[in-house]
């Protein structure tokens, strides 16, 4: 497989945000129209620029919602796409089906949504774990969803090499220290310390509440376009240097990959072979972060530090406003909101973009000024991951 | 007063595993070209897409590959039971299924402890398997 040819040749060069956090009285759906009218507008193009439409997977309609279908967001959005998709379970290949439509020429400009009303509509997320075994025979037993499962990995981890609270204690208090200077993030004006860290309640051991990642209202998006097409328009383009995917697939219970490694590791090659880098030459990372024990074991698949060596890499700040190495700026799912793998991707853009204000990295926040961010998302229970790499033009 | 908690709900697939348990029995698809016992059940072997299979019973024997404790009830009918602990128990035979560990306090779980099966009849229809830690080690 040789990426190479590709690399650099296809950028984002637009974001959107809408009201996140608690926004009562308000569908799904509104909140994906909104995101994408708001990257349409920030992007500089037209509505019917856009020849690709891409959902990001949508969980069961809450309330008295309707289901979201890409048809609905093009029809409230007035636009006709060529190509019309959406994510069936959490297969997360958004990023690669784009670059392929524009590759072959047909779509120039791909935008990709996701939106939620999950927090006013108190979303459970019991039944949204991709199994292969049925759900209802698991319940016999009382498991329920997703904390369990990434807990039961996590558990996992700790018995072969030796992680813990003690590792994701420094993760959740790196992350909230970004969320305190971004003003969207929920978690603001909540400053968290190791104490509180390790005060909190249980919800599924090894896991506390914040080794959780939050439950949001809003809606996220963003556009693909050439590198070519990217240069003529007004933000400044950022471009995907690597991408890489591995979809494991197995359900968890049954995997061999509860300690790593996940479907990071091949991910990760494959990105960053196609850039031509190392992990050394990363300048700071957006990593999908549902529970703290997802940044450790996708840094470690990546090659940042050995099995078990997280408890001292995530030390001292080492990720944090100041660090060495940021991790997740916005604050990421765990501090500033879920919009599944658009929370960090999308973070990792408007770094690289250098418009993050207060949490910008580079001298504002006596960091690395970032060139290259390496993002991830992931969906299932590990059970699919993409690495893309990203690069300031 | 019936049964409140939710019950396995068998479909052509699982139907014979659950037939299994009712008659307390590990029932599990053994591949007659490649011998993988495999779960969940299927029509062909994931390792070398053999349809020919015959079911077999597991020994009951096994150790807990992983483990989460809840603290947490996220159905009311288990309030009663928090905190209880779910397990992958990874099977003599191989295959890891999920379930329950009784018999021992939740604080005693630790990951690859021997563990046997141990039957929850919980209704006429259903009998759950779960697995205590194996007595004597
Ligand atoms: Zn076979």
């Amino acid at each position: 497989m040789d990426l190479k040819r590709l690399k650099d040749r296809y950028a984002i060069v637009g974001v959107g945000y809408t009201p996140q956090g608690k926004v009562a009285e308000r569908t799904a759906l509104s909140f994906y129209i909104e995101a994408c009218a708001n990257a349409i507008k920030d992007a500089g193009l037209k509505k019917e620029d856009i020849d690709g439409l891409i959902c990001y997977r949508h969980f069961e309609p809450l309330g008295d919602d309707v289901e979201v279908t890409p048809y609905l967001v093009a029809q409230l959005l007035g636009i006709r796409p060529k190509v019309l998709a959406q994510e069936a379970n959490c297969a997360r290949n958004q990023m690669l089906h784009a670059i392929g439509l524009i590759e072959m020429g047909f779509c120039n400009y791909v935008l990709i949504a996701y939106g939620d009303n999950a927090y006013s509509g108190r979303r459970t997320f019991m039944k949204e774990a991709t199994h292969g075994e049925p759900v209802a025979d698991n319940a016999a037993f009382g498991e329920f969803g997703l904390i369990a499962n990434y807990a039961m990995a996590a558990r996992r981890a700790m018995h072969l090499f030796g992680t813990g609270p003690q590792t994701w204690k420094e993760i959740a208090v790196s992350q909230r220290k970004w969320a305190n200077l971004n003003p969207k993030a929920m978690m603001h004006d909540r400053p968290l310390s190791y104490e509180e860290y390790m005060a909190a309640s249980w919800v599924v051991e090894p896991f506390r509440i914040y080794d959780t990642c939050l439950i949001s209202d809003g809606g996220r998006a963003y556009i693909v376009t050439s590198t070519e097409r990217a240069k003529d328009l007004r933000n400044p383009p950022v471009v995907i240097m690597g991408i890489g995917q591995s979809n494991p697939s197995v359900d968890v219970h049954q995997s061999d990959f509860m300690a790593g490694p996940t479907g990071a590791k091949i991910a990760g090659e494959i990105a960053f072979e196609m850039a031509g880098i190392t992990v050394d030459e990363i300048d700071a990372c957006e990593i999908y972060d549902c529970f703290t024990y997802t940044v450790e074991i996708t840094l470690q698949d990546y090659g940042f530090f050995g099995p078990g060596e997280g408890k001292d890499w995530f030390k001292d700040g080492r990720t944090a406003p100041g660090g060495e190495i940021p991790v997740n700026t916005s604050g990421g799912l765990l501090s500033e909101a879920y919009f599944m793998g658009l929370t960090p991707l999308t973070e990792g853009v408007m770094q690289l973009m250098g418009r993050c204000g207060q949490r910008q990295l580079g001298h504002t926040t006596e960091t690395k000024e970032p060139q290259i961010i390496l993002c991830s998302d992931n969906g299932g229970v590990f059970q699919s991951h993409c690495a893309i790499i990203l690069r300031r033009l | 007063m019936g049964y409140k908690k939710p019950l396995p709900k068998p479909n052509a697939d699982t139907r014979p595993f659950w037939e299994g348990c009712k008659a307390h029995q590990l029932r599990f698809q053994k591949c007659s070209q490649c011998g993988h016992l495999r779960w969940p059940p299927s029509v062909i072997c994931p390792i070398c897409h053999s349809s020919q299979t015959q079911w077999v019973v597991a020994s009951g024997k096994g150790r807990v590959y992983s483990f989460a404790l809840y603290r947490v009830a996220f159905l009311r009918t288990f309030e009663g039971d928090v905190p209880y602990v779910t397990t992958v128990v990874e099977l003599a035979e191989g295959p890891r299924i999920l379930t329950n560990i009784v018999g021992c306090s939740p604080s005693e779980v630790r990951c690859d402890m021997p563990v046997e099966v141990v039957w929850d009849d919980v209704t006429d229809e259903f009998s759950l398997p779960k697995f205590r830690p194996t007595s004597g080690t």
